[in-house]
């Protein structure tokens, strides 16, 4: 993974300075008025102890107060418009994250596309925000008032500026260095005993039957017992560690007031020295230093979370685009814009035979033998074609094909034009694929199937679900307002197959590929879908159905195997 | 939300032990805080007073010490806390995992909550920053506040009643905002929640989108989601910020108007300059712990949340019929037992559901049986309460003999509808729960299952991936195969062995089955597959069905 990447992610990432500065003024002022507050009631104290006329001390009591609201208050201010900033960037990330996914989706993703790999990228992308909020934000502001400080300290007395400076690079210098080291030892001894403890865990509770049935459980529970211990045991002996950046940020903070004491003692009442309350002054200003100095230590640990999360982006969203990935022209993409709405009038339909492979062969990115080769295939209006063939022969593979979400070899003509030559979109007005894991949107059964054709009436979406035999099913639950749920969770896959086939149908693909859509139904249901998918796709379509179990005979015209895949050298 | 939860006490005696330690540093620390503001306040009020810097050298030389000392428990402290929620982590993830093992694969089949899983692994390292962030800072709020007020009264009264009259603010002011937010907050979460989630939905669905033609328009609806987002995110978030200035403003007002009556006090003489000093020192210490405890709420929050769930389930009630492993008097009563398997007057309940209602059958040796039956009929109820996963009424019987729950696992060969395989070989994944191998009968049960090609030394990684499901299908296959020949079981289940498996392999798993039946066992196969319904010597259709489950099933 190169690194330009990673700085492009995180460029993404932060605001503009327009807006991030009147977040980071508000901070370092807040951070300000917290260390005035200190060393106006120091001065203040310290002075009045000399019992001047009251009429002197007026300006550090107005001085107090104001330091003390003014720190709650442009506090409160830094937060929101901080947060401000990074939600309106968060837009920008996603955007930018989104406008690199598309070209690739999915096939370009590999198991990045799926399941918890893609919550995990999402939340990675979501997580960016974290850089501005928590990592630049505390960074520049606590430096700014820090560098402050030592410099107004040191124009008060040079001796203390100059400790001041020694502790605070001190405790900066053993803080990251024990950081480092910790997260570094935690990376190569703690975060192989977690996956393992994970990986037990999860074949225990996803087996739990096969483990009680073959009395294997208890062996289970103890090799489980071990590896929590070795992790419990291994995170002990580290703990000594966790402390130490803590501990040292609370010792130089003591050795600053310590030294300041020791240089200024000496000074006191000298002429051209250090007066009774400016001597306070710098004795006491580093406690309240070292307070702000303590948003460093947790800004660094964020960074590095943010870094693990841009890399992971960078890694999962690469810019560019591998060969086997078709790339679509800018002027295709211009093209499909302007006559999106001429939908049916595109290439190759009503010319037979609609769609022709011959000699087709498609090769993953990364992999270097292709999934499938050789396929020679011709697919007419009212063709019911059986793809068969046991699992990893490709079938899935050539679906992807068809559609263009991969790059084939050979030849792929839609009504005699080559499938290269024409724009994706134009290619995926012919061909629609229900996918073996037909994705739902988490909106209502409507959302659903309108964005397969947005013009569509009430009456013609309900008709479609008639077709698909989802008529009463949808009617009991309320009809289209119904929701689908997070991922279709409150669908069965066998109804999850039938929505997308009416989205399919409603799209008015000439050729239809149907991809495994049993693969997550009950066994005993799935005679029944196949079935009402073939006779809902009606004569004047073409259908491709891939699935590994029989189909049976009398429901299509011609059946296809690809063999089983040579074994892996 | 309760600070602290008595269950985490009672469940987990190390955070007992690290409740006890933390309250002992706390103290200490309590008392160095004191001491370093006291040298502190002493050294400088010393020095003003013009005293040369040898008198005051041994003020100075405490103050170090006093400075080492308080290091030591900062450090101690966090030492402390990574150890309590390493051990607390550790007693909590071995009892989960034990009383799930307790209560069954059905329980937890049924569990409508996280899962199991991700519960005792990444839900628990919330516990980290519980114990890390939060309960110290409740600690010194506990006993080290007390300690330091004690000391200001003690000293400077007047300084002492402001932070008294302060401090209570501070919770009233937080309880009072966060029910004036309460209303507004429930209201929007779920909104935002919806809208937080949207980006994800976007990129899963990007594929599908792509398909229909759709993904050029997406980013537009990408800014406007977001944007809608942000606005109702700072709506909330403008109000929940307000606790946290209440906060401070509290601290930092309480910390001035300390200052102010000092200095007016020190013009008129009444006061010293060390104990004005000593008194400025300790105020803001007397609030930085209850400030911490407001601003680690989130990691306190989420350390709560994933100890709830842990209780949920050590709360659960277990079903009485046990899970126990077989005496060694009943497994040599039934190993070898054969004849015909009988059920009268089964009956099976799943939660409050009767699934399967005064069946009878008889299942022959020798002879494959096919269980068919619409789904939601109870064939995989059945097969659970064969198991004892799930209570069953009536009465079982193998060759005349009543079997019991306690043996089932000595007469009783069985391969899931899910494969269930494991890290480690194909051989290791076959010969699960033996001790030793038999290679020609692992051979043997391979072959039978339709897999002689598959290499036995193939490394799967874990929960078995690295298979096909056919192949996965076929391994699982084996396993009850294998089990069936080295204990001699009298009774083999398969439960939809075959639906993963092309025309050809499904026909090499049949006349498998047929050789297992060849040896005198009872074979039951969960199908509905018309090649398996051919061969079948003996069918036994389930038809009535007790309550549709098709309606409010949730496939995920």
């Amino acid at each position: 993974m190169s690194s330009p990447d990673v700085a492009s992610v995180l460029r993404l990432a932060l605001p503009s300075a327009r807006r991030f500065l009147p977040g980071l003024v508000a901070g370092v002022a807040s951070a300000a008025c917290a260390v005035a507050l200190l060393a106006a009631s120091a001065w203040l104290i310290t002075r009045a102890a000399e019992q001047p006329p009251i009429l002197f001390l007026s300006m550090a009591v107005v001085g107090v107060r104001a330091f003390a609201l003014g720190r709650s208050a442009l506090r409160y201010l830094e937060r929101l418009s901080s947060h401000d900033a990074a939600f309106r960037q968060l837009a920008e990330l996603r955007v930018g994250v989104l406008s690199r996914l598309i070209p690739l989706a999915p096939a370009g993703l590999g198991s990045i596309g799926r399941g918890d790999l893609l919550t995990r990228l999402v939340k990675d992308v979501d997580d960016l925000q974290d850089l501005p909020l928590r990592v630049v934000q505390p960074l520049v502001s606590s430096g700014i008032l820090v560098m402050g400080s030592v410099v107004g300290v040191w124009l008060i007395f040079p001796a203390a500026g100059a400790t001041l400076a020694v502790c605070l690079l001190a405790a900066g210098a053993v803080g990251m260095v024990s950081a480092a080291a910790i997260s570094a030892r935690s990376e190569r001894e703690l975060a192989p005993l977690r996956g393992a403890l994970t990986n037990e865990v999860l074949e225990i509770t996803e087996n739990l039957g096969v483990l009680v049935a073959f009395g294997a459980l208890d062996d289970r529970l103890a090799t489980l017992d071990e590896i929590d211990g070795r992790l419990r045991r291994a995170t002990i002996r580290r703990s000594l560690g966790f402390g130490v950046q803590a501990g040292v940020t609370s010792l130089f903070a003591g050795a600053a007031t310590v030294a300041a004491l020791a240089f200024g003692t000496p000074a006191l009442g000298t002429p051209g020295g250090l007066h009774g309350p400016a001597f306070a002054v710098i004795v006491l200003i580093p406690l309240a230093v070292f307070e702000v100095f303590g948003m460093v230590a947790p800004a660094l640990g964020a960074w590095r979370m943010v870094c693990s999360s841009a890399e992971r982006v960078a890694t999962a969203v690469p810019t560019d685009i591998p060969a086997e990935i078709p790339i679509e022209r800018h002027d295709d993409r211009v093209r499909a814009d302007a006559d999106a709405d001429a939908a049916a009038d595109g290439v190759g339909v009503g010319l037979e035979p609609a769609l022709e492979l011959s000699d087709l062969s498609v090769r993953w990115p990364g992999v270097s033998l292709p999934a499938v080769a050789g396929v020679s295939l011709r697919l007419a209006a009212g063709d019911r074609v059986h793809l068969a063939g046991p699992s990893g022969a490709g079938k899935s593979t050539l679906a992807n094909a068809l559609v263009r979400f991969v790059e084939y070899s050979g030849s792929y003509r839609l009504g005699g034009v080559e499938a290269r030559e024409l724009p994706q979109s134009e290619v995926r007005r012919v061909v629609g694929l229900c996918e073996q894991r037909p994705w739902l949107f988490d909106d209502s059964i409507r959302q659903n199937l309108l964005f397969a054709r947005d013009t569509a009436t009430d009456a013609e979406l309900l008709a479609m679900l008639d077709r698909v035999g989802l008529a009463e099913w949808a009617d009991a639950r309320g009809g289209l307002d119904a929701r689908v749920g997070e991922r279709g969770a409150l669908v069965s896959g066998g109804q999850a197959q039938r929505i997308a086939l009416a989205r399919a149908l409603l799209a008015e693909f000439p050729v239809l590929v149907v991809d495994e859509p049993t693969a997550n139904v009950d066994a005993d249901r799935g005679d029944a879908l196949v079935r009402d998918i073939l006779a809902a796709a009606g004569p004047e379509r073409a259908v491709l159905l891939i699935s590994h179990t029989p189909v049976p005979e009398e429901l299509i015209t011609k059946r296809l195997t690809l063999a089983a895949p040579a074994p892996a050298p | 939300m309760r600070p602290l939860d008595p269950r985490l006490l009672r469940y987990a005696s190390a955070a007992r032990r690290f409740l006890v330690a933390g309250s002992l540093i706390s103290l200490l620390q309590a008392v160095v805080t004191v001491a370093f503001a006291w040298f502190l306040s002493q050294s400088i009020a010393g020095a003003i007073d013009g005293r040369p810097l040898p008198q005051i050298a041994a003020m100075i030389a405490w103050l170090a010490l006093v400075t080492i000392l308080r290091a030591g428990l900062v450090w101690s402290q966090e030492v402390v806390a990574t150890r309590g929620a390493a051990a607390v982590k550790s007693q909590l993830r071995g009892q989960v995992m034990r009383a799930v093992a307790e209560r069954g694969p059905d329980w937890l089949a049924t569990r409508k909550d996280a899962a199991v899983a991700t519960v005792v692994t990444t839900g628990l390292d919330a516990l980290d920053n519980y114990f890390a962030r939060y309960i110290p800072q409740l600690l010194l709020t506990v006993i080290a506040t007390p300690v330091l007020v004690a000391v200001m009264l003690w000293h400077d009264l007047p300084s002492g009643i402001t932070v008294i009259v302060a401090l209570p603010l501070i919770p009233v002011f937080m309880v009072l905002i966060g029910w004036a937010t309460q209303a507004v907050q429930r209201r929007q979460w779920e909104s935002m929640q919806r809208l937080g989630a949207g980006f994800l939905d976007l990129v899963g669905g990007l594929g599908t989108l792509k398909i229909f033609g759709r993904e050029h328009r997406q980013s537009t609806r990408m800014r406007a989601v977001t944007e809608d987002y942000r606005q109702r995110t700072m709506a909330v978030l403008r109000v929940s910020f307000l606790s946290g200035f209440v906060l401070e403003l509290a601290a930092s007002l309480s910390v001035a108007l300390v200052a102010v009556s000092i200095g007016l006090r020190l013009v008129d003489g009444q006061l010293l300059l060390a104990t004005g000093l000593f008194v400025l020192l300790l105020a803001p210490e007397a609030f930085l712990p209850i400030r911490n405890v407001g601003t680690q709420f989130h990691a306190a929050a989420d350390g709560v949340a994933a100890a709830e769930e842990v209780f949920e389930i050590l709360d659960a009630p277990v079903t009485p019929d046990a899970l126990e492993a077989p005496s060694a008097a009943d497994a040599r009563a039934v190993r070898g037992l054969r004849g015909a398997l009988q059920l009268e007057n089964v009956s099976v309940q799943r939660g409050t559901d009767l699934v399967l209602d005064g069946f009878d059958a008889v299942f022959r040796p020798g002879e494959l049986s096919v269980l068919s039956g619409p789904s939601g009929v109870g064939k995989s109820s059945l097969v659970a309460a064969l198991q004892g996963f799930l209570p069953f009424d009536g009465r079982l019987s193998l060759g005349g003999e009543p079997v019991s729950a306690a043996d089932r696992r000595e007469w009783l060969a069985w391969a899931g509808q899910q494969p269930g395989l494991f890290g480690g070989t194909v051989a290791d994944n076959v010969v699960l729960g033996e001790r030793s191998v038999d290679s020609a009968v692992l051979a043997r049960a391979l072959d039978w299952a339709g897999a002689a090609s598959l290499d036995p030394e193939i490394r799967l990684d874990v929960n078995g991936s690295g298979l096909s499901g056919g192949q996965a299908q076929r391994v699982a296959a084996a396993r009850a195969i294998y089990r069936s020949q080295v204990r001699d079981c009298g009774v083999v289940v398969f439960d939809e062995p075959s639906s993963a498996l092309d025309e050809h392999s499904e026909l090499a798993l049949i006349d498998g089955l047929q050789r297992l039946a060849d040896q005198g066992r009872v074979v039951i196969v969960v199908s509905h597959r018309p090649a398996m319904l051919v061969r079948a010597d003996h069918v036994v259709r389930l038809g009535r069905i007790l309550r549709s489950e098709e309606d409010n099933r949730v496939v995920a």
